[in-house]
C-alpha cells in the first residue's frame, strides 16, 4: 500500500484550471498538471482498502490502490503496465472521466477523495512522454476478419482488444477521422484530438485497418460487411438526439448540440465543414437548454466563440451542494456541480420549461418559459421570457439511429430502442452481429463504453476461436 | 467502566477484581471462531498510554495473549476458573466461548457440569480484520456443526437445561437466527452486521490503527470520523427481530423457546440433493435428541453455584468494620484444601465498594492457618493481606489486584522451606498488582502473564516469568528452564550460584546483566547515598530502568520481615557476596520503551519552557 497514514497528513490536492479569462482565448486543453512529487503525495494518500470500493466505482474496474502504490513507489512504469491492463486508454479517462472512483474511495466520505483521476492521467502522459506506450501486434494472426463499426471509445476499445488477439480487425468511422464523439462532441479545450490520432497510430500499428468516410448502412450495405467478415462488432453510438417539439421549433437558430459542437471542432483541427451552414455563436445571446455534460460543452465552446451571454436551462430542480453521504456513499451522488465551462461565466436556471420559441424574420429572438414544480407541471403565474439568438438543445440521446445499419441487419431492439444485448455474450439477435457502448446500453460514458468494447471484443474472440485469453 | 459482558481470554490484560464486579455476564473466552487455537497479538505500536493504562502494561510495548490459558489444562480447572470468576462477582453469569468444532459437545457437557451459566458456540463467519491471513481463510468451521452437537450432547445428558446455549460466528439475517434456534440456541450473537450498521466499511485496518471510519482506531483525529448511532444498530436489530417473528409466524411457534431444539422444522431435502453434498451423511448434523419427559430442551432452569456457605462468606462478616466504615480489621481463621478462592469474594465486596484502588494497606488482614484450596488469593484487592500458615495449591494470586499474599511454612514443619514446595503451579497468572512473598519454593509457570505484581520466591519450576509484561520477580533459589519466555516487560531477579542460569533461560526477547551496584549513580542524582532504609517500595518501583541494586535489597528485605526466611536473611547478612550472582533479566522491548518513555518525560519541561 502507499504510505499507512499517507491520508492523515498529505491533504488532497488537485489539478487547477488556468485562470477563465486565460483559458477562453483559446481551445487548448487548460488542465495544470501536477508534479512528479505531488502526484506521488497523492498516490501516497491511498489506504489500499481491504474493500476497495474503488474497484467496483470505476466500470472499468480499474486496479486504483495497485498503481497508487506503484506511483508512491516511484515504479511508474509498472503502473502504466497495470493500469492499460483494465483500461485501453487511460490519456481519455483521465481527461474527461467524470471518475464515479472518487465518489467511491473510502476518503470520500470525508469528501477528501485520492485524486485517482489525476494519478491516472499522470501515468498516461508519463508513458506517452516516455515512449513506453508502443504498438503490441500480435504473435500469432488468427486469419479472422472482424468489422468493428463506429470508432468511439467503444469500438477503439474493441478494435485494439480484437486486433492484440489477432485478430484482423477494420474499423469503420462514417466521418473523415476516427474518435466519435471524442473526436466530434468533446470540444479541444476538453480533450485535444492529438490523444485519439496517437491512439490510432498504435492500433494501426497492432494490425487495424480504418475505413474513414464509410458510413455502413449509406456507403455500404450492411449485408456485404456480413459477407467480408467473419464478425461484427456494432458500435455506432446513440446518436438521436432528444428534440424539444414546441412552437418555433423549426425557427433559424435553433439547433442541437450534436449540430453545434462537431463544426467547432472541425474549425480547430482545420477539417473542411462541408455543405452546412456555419452555427456560431458571437455576438450572440445564447440559451442552451439541458444541463448535462453537453451543455457545458455548449457553453464553454459559445463562450470562446465570443458569446454575449449564455444561459443554461436545466428542468430538474437544483440539487443540493452536498451529497447525503450516509446514503450515497460508495454510489454517484445526485448533487450541483459545477463544470469548468459554466465556471467561465453561464448563468444557469433550474426547474425550468420551455414552452415556445418565438422569432422575427424566421429567426429565433425569446424563449417563453415557465417555472415546474417537484412533479414537472408548469407552475401557473410562473412564465418568463429570456432573450435568445442561439438556441442549443442539448437534452440527451434517445438511442442509436436505427435507420440504415440497424434496420438492414433486422436486428431486435430493446425496450429503449438501443440494440439487444447482454453483457455476458454482446451478442445480438443475429448470430455473427455483436454491439457494445452506447448503441447497445444507451447515451452513457466514456468509460463504461472502454469497458463494453473490451468484454465484447472477449466474447467475439471466444465465438470465433472457441476460447479466449481476452479479459472481461 | 462499566459495560453488561466482560470477557476473561488468556491474556488477562487489565483483569482486574474492580473489572470483573462491573459486570452482568463473565465470558471465559476458550478461543474464537474465526482463528481457533491462536492467541492475539497487539502490536506496540498501537499500545498507546490509553490502551496501556486499560491493559495495565507499558506503552509502545506489544501484547501477546498466549494461545491457553495457562490456569485451564483440564475441565477442572476450567471449573477452578468458573468457580474463581463467580466468588469474585456473584450477581453475575459466567459464560464459556467455545469454537465450533468436533467433540465440542463433550467440552460444552463439561462447561455446564461445571456449573457455567451460559455458553457461546462460536464459528468462523464473521471476525475482525485484525486476524491473521492464515486463520481467516484457513482454519475453523460452520456454527452450525457445533451448535447441533453441542445442543444434542446437552439434552443427551440431562443437562441442557441449566445452561443457556448461544451462538456466533457470521448471523446476519433473521433466517440465520431462526436456524440457530432449531438447530438449539437460546441465543444468537450479532457482531460484525451490527457493527456494519454502525458504520464498519470492511477496510481491514483494523491492525494498522487506520480505520477510515473511527471504529477500530485509537487515533483521536480518525475516531471524530465516527458518525454511528445507537439507533442505527436498534434499526437493523428490528428488521431481523421481524423477520424472525416473520419466520416464526410460518413455522406456526408463538415463542422463541418453543423453536429451540426442533431440528425437524428445517427444510434441507433441498440443499442435501446438490451436487456437491452427495456422498455426505447429514443425518447426525440433523439428529432431533429424543428427551425423556421432564428433560428441559431449552435454557429453563438456573445453576447451583456452590458459594453459600464458604469460608469467604465468613471473612466477609468479620471484616464488617473496614467494609463499611474503613475500621481495620484483623481475622484469624482455618483453612484447608476444600476452601477454594479463599479472599476472591471478600476481594470482589471491597472492588465493588472502593473501586479498584480499595482500601489502605492492612485494612483488613487476614491470617490462615493450614492448607490454602486453589486459587488462594485470587483477585486479591487493595487493602487486602493475607498471610496463610501452612500451603498453598495451584492458581496462588490468580488476578492480584493489589493486595498482598504472604504464604510460609507452619514453623513446625520438619521440611527445610527453600528446599520444598510452598505454592503449586501458575502461581499470580494475570496478577495486575499487588506484593507475594512465597517462603519456599514454587511450582511451574511462576508469574506467567504478571502485568505488574512484585513477588520473592526462594525457588522455581520451569516457565518462570512466560508472558510477563510488568511488575517484578525474585528468585532467591535455584529456577527452572525456560525462563522469560515470551517476557516482554518487568525485570526479574535471579540468584544464579552456579553459573547455569543462562542455559536456562529463553533469551529470545530478553537479555541477561549483572545487577549494577549504583550508590555513585544514586547520590549524583539524589544528592544522598545509598541509604535504603529511608526509601518506601514506591519509590525503588519508580523508575525501572535503574535503581536495581536498591530495588533488589529492598524486596528481599521485605521477604525476610513478612515471611521470617532464614533464606532471605542470609543474603543480606552476605549481601556483597550474594549481589554479584544475581542475574537481571531485561526483556530488550520493555528497556527501549522505558528510554522513550523518559525522553519523552525530559522532552516535556524542555518543550514547556520553549513554549513561554
Amino acid at each position: 500500500m502507499g504510505k499507512v497514514t499517507g491520508f492523515l497528513e498529505i491533504d488532497r490536492r488537485d489539478r487547477r484550471y488556468a485562470p477563465a479569462s486565460d483559458r477562453v482565448r483559446h481551445y487548448r486543453e487548460f488542465v495544470i498538471p501536477l508534479s512528479e512529487e505531488a502526484t506521488r503525495d497523492q498516490a501516497a494518500r491511498c489506504m489500499d482498502c481491504g474493500i476497495p470500493y474503488c474497484h467496483t466505482g470505476c466500470p472499468v474496474n480499474n486496479q486504483i490502490p495497485d498503481w497508487n502504490d506503484l506511483v508512491y513507489n516511484g515504479n511508474w512504469e509498472e503502473a502504466l503496465r497495470n493500469l492499460h491492463s483494465t483500461n485501453n486508454f487511460p490519456e481519455f479517462t483521465g481527461r474527461i472521466c467524470p471518475a464515479p472512483c472518487e465518489a467511491a474511495c473510502t476518503l470520500n466520505i470525508e469528501d477528501i477523495p485520492v485524486t485517482i483521476k489525476t494519478i491516472e492521467c499522470a501515468i498516461v502522459d508519463r508513458g506517452w512522454q516516455n515512449g513506453w506506450i508502443r504498438p503490441q501486434p500480435p504473435s500469432e494472426k488468427t486469419g479472422k476478419s472482424v468489422a468493428v463499426v463506429g470508432s468511439g471509445p467503444a469500438g477503439m476499445a474493441c478494435a485494439q482488444q480484437l486486433a492484440r488477439a489477432g485478430h484482423d480487425v477494420h474499423l469503420y468511422e462514417k466521418n473523415a477521422f476516427p474518435g466519435g464523439l471524442m473526436r466530434y462532441g468533446i470540444p479541444d479545450f476538453k480533450m485535444e484530438k492529438s490523444h485519439v490520432a496517437r491512439r490510432i497510430m498504435q492500433m494501426e500499428a497492432e494490425g487495424v485497418t480504418v475505413h474513414a468516410n464509410v458510413h455502413v448502412g449509406v456507403d455500404i450495405d450492411a449485408d456485404e460487411l456480413l459477407k467480408r467478415h467473419d464478425a461484427v462488432a456494432l458500435a455506432g453510438g446513440a446518436e438521436k438526439p432528444r428534440d424539444l417539439p414546441i412552437p418555433g421549433r423549426d425557427l433559424n437558430g435553433v439547433h442541437f448540440a450534436m449540430e453545434f459542437l462537431p463544426q467547432q471542432n472541425r474549425r480547430v483541427s482545420q477539417e473542411p465543414l462541408g455543405n452546412v451552414t456555419p452555427i456560431l455563436a458571437g455576438r450572440k445571446h445564447v440559451v442552451v437548454i439541458g444541463g448535462g455534460d453537453t451543455g457545458s460543452d455548449c457553453i464553454g465552446t459559445s463562450i470562446r466563440q465570443g458569446a454575449l451571454s449564455v444561459t443554461q436551462l436545466e428542468i430538474m430542480p437544483r440539487p443540493p451542494e452536498k451529497e447525503d453521504k450516509a446514503l450515497s456513499w460508495p454510489n454517484w451522488p445526485l448533487k450541483l456541480r459545477t463544470s469548468s465551462s459554466q465556471e467561465e461565466g453561464a448563468e444557469r436556471d433550474f426547474s425550468v420549461l420551455t414552452q415556445r420559441l418565438t422569432g422575427t424574420n424566421g429567426h429565433v429572438t425569446q424563449l417563453d418559459c415557465v417555472r415546474v414544480d417537484d412533479r414537472m407541471q408548469p407552475v401557473e403565474g410562473s412564465e418568463f421570457a429570456l432573450k435568445a439568438d442561439l438556441v442549443l438543445l442539448a437534452m440527451g440521446f434517445l438511442g442509436p439511429v436505427q435507420e440504415g445499419l440497424i434496420e438492414q441487419l433486422g436486428l431486435e431492439l430493446d425496450g429503449r430502442g438501443n440494440v439487444l444485448a447482454d453483457t455476458r455474450s454482446y451478442r445480438t439477435s443475429n448470430d455473427k452481429v455483436f454491439a457494445c457502448g452506447d448503441m447497445r446500453r444507451g447515451q452513457s460514458l466514456v468509460v463504461w463504453a472502454i469497458r463494453e468494447g473490451r468484454q465484447a471484443a472477449r466474447s467475439i474472440d471466444e465465438a470465433l476461436m472457441g476460447e479466449t485469453t481476452l479479459p472481461r | 467502566m462499566r459495560s453488561a459482558i466482560k470477557q476473561v481470554a488468556s491474556g488477562r490484560f487489565g483483569v482486574t477484581t474492580h473489572y470483573l464486579v462491573n459486570a452482568d455476564m463473565i465470558q471465559i473466552k476458550m478461543a474464537q471462531g474465526a482463528k481457533p487455537g491462536e492467541g492475539g497479538q497487539l502490536p506496540g505500536h498501537k499500545v498507546d498510554a490509553v490502551i496501556a493504562k486499560v491493559r495495565h502494561s507499558t506503552p509502545g510495548v506489544g501484547l501477546i495473549s498466549p494461545p491457553p490459558h495457562h490456569d485451564i489444562y483440564s475441565i477442572e480447572d476450567l471449573a477452578q476458573l468458573i468457580y474463581d470468576l463467580k466468588n469474585t462477582n456473584p450477581a453475575a453469569d459466567i459464560s464459556v466461548k467455545l469454537v465450533s468444532e468436533v467433540g465440542v459437545g463433550t467440552v460444552a457437557a463439561g462447561v455446564a457440569k461445571a456449573r457455567a451459566d451460559h455458553v457461546t458456540i462460536s464459528g468462523y463467519e464473521g471476525g475482525t480484520g485484525a486476524s491473521p491471513l492464515t486463520s481467516i481463510k484457513h482454519a475453523g468451521s460452520p456454527w452450525e456443526m457445533g451448535l447441533s452437537e453441542t445442543h444434542q450432547t446437552l439434552v443427551a445428558n440431562h443437562l441442557r437445561g441449566r445452561i443457556a446455549v448461544q451462538v456466533d460466528g457470521g448471523i446476519r439475517t433473521g433466517r440465520d437466527v431462526v436456524i440457530g434456534a432449531l438447530l438449539g440456541a437460546d441465543e444468537i450473537g450479532l457482531a460484525t452486521a451490527p457493527l456494519i450498521a454502525a458504520g464498519c466499511i470492511m477496510m481491514r485496518k483494523c491492525h494498522l490503527n487506520t480505520c477510515p471510519v473511527g471504529i477500530a482506531t485509537q487515533d483521536p483525529v480518525l475516531r471524530k470520523r465516527f458518525t454511528g448511532q445507537p439507533e442505527h444498530v436498534i434499526n437493523y436489530l428490528f428488521f431481523v427481530a421481524e423477520e424472525v417473528r416473520e419466520l416464526m409466524a410460518e413455522l406456526g411457534y408463538r415463542s422463541f423457546n418453543e423453536m429451540v431444539g426442533q431440528m425437524q422444522m428445517l427444510d434441507k431435502t433441498e440443499v442435501i440433493a446438490q451436487a456437491k453434498a452427495q456422498g455426505l451423511d447429514f443425518s447426525r448434523l440433523f439428529h432431533k435428541p429424543e428427551a425423556p419427559e421432564g428433560v428441559a430442551i431449552y435454557h429453563c432452569e438456573t445453576q447451583d453455584h456452590p458459594i453459600h456457605d464458604i469460608l469467604d462468606r465468613r471473612l466477609i462478616e468479620q471484616a464488617m468494620p473496614a467494609l463499611e466504615n474503613r475500621t481495620p480489621v484483623r481475622i484469624e481463621e482455618t483453612i484447608n484444601n476444600t476452601d477454594r478462592s479463599a479472599g476472591a469474594m471478600l476481594s470482589g465486596v471491597v472492588a465493588k465498594r472502593y473501586g479498584h484502588n480499595g482500601l489502605p494497606e492492612d485494612t483488613i488482614a487476614i491470617t490462615l492457618r493450614g492448607t490454602g484450596g486453589q486459587s488462594f488469593g485470587a483477585f486479591a484487592a487493595h487493602g487486602v493481606s493475607l498471610e496463610l500458615i501452612g500451603n498453598g495449591n495451584d492458581y496462588v494470586g490468580k488476578g492480584l489486584s493489589g493486595g498482598r499474599i504472604v504464604v510460609r511454612p507452619d514453623p513446625d514443619c520438619p521440611a527445610i522451606p527453600e528446599d520444598s514446595i510452598i505454592v503449586g503451579n501458575t502461581v499470580l497468572y494475570g496478577a495486575v498488582e499487588g506484593e507475594c512473598y512465597f517462603h519456599g519454593v514454587a511450582g511451574e509457570r511462576f508469574a506467567v502473564r504478571n502485568s505488574g505484581a512484585v513477588a520473592v520466591v526462594e525457588g522455581a519450576g520451569d516457565h518462570c516469568c512466560e508472558y510477563m509484561t510488568g511488575g517484578v520477580v525474585v528468585v532467591l533459589g535455584q529456577s527452572g528452564r525456560n525462563f522469560a519466555a515470551g517476557m516482554s516487560g518487568g525485570i526479574a531477579y535471579a540468584l544464579d550460584e552456579d553459573g547455569s542460569f543462562p542455559t536456562r533461560c529463553n533469551l529470545s526477547m530478553v537479555e541477561l546483566e549483572p545487577v549494577a551496584e549504583e550508590d555513585d549513580l544514586l547520590e549524583k542524582l539524589h544528592h544522598h547515598g545509598g541509604d535504603i532504609e529511608h526509601k518506601g517500595l514506591i519509590d525503588v518501583m519508580a523508575d525501572m530502568s535503574r535503581h536495581d541494586a536498591e530495588r533488589l535489597h529492598q524486596l528481599i528485605t521485605n521477604h525476610a520481615r513478612f515471611t521470617g526466611s532464614t533464606r532471605a536473611a542470609h543474603i543480606l547478612e552476605n549481601w556483597a557476596e550474594y549481589l554479584p550472582k544475581f542475574r537481571k533479566v531485561m526483556p530488550v522491548e520493555y528497556r527501549r520503551a522505558l528510554a522513550e518513555l523518559e525522553r519523552q518525560q525530559e522532552d516535556a519541561p524542555a518543550m514547556a519552557r520553549a513554549g513561554e
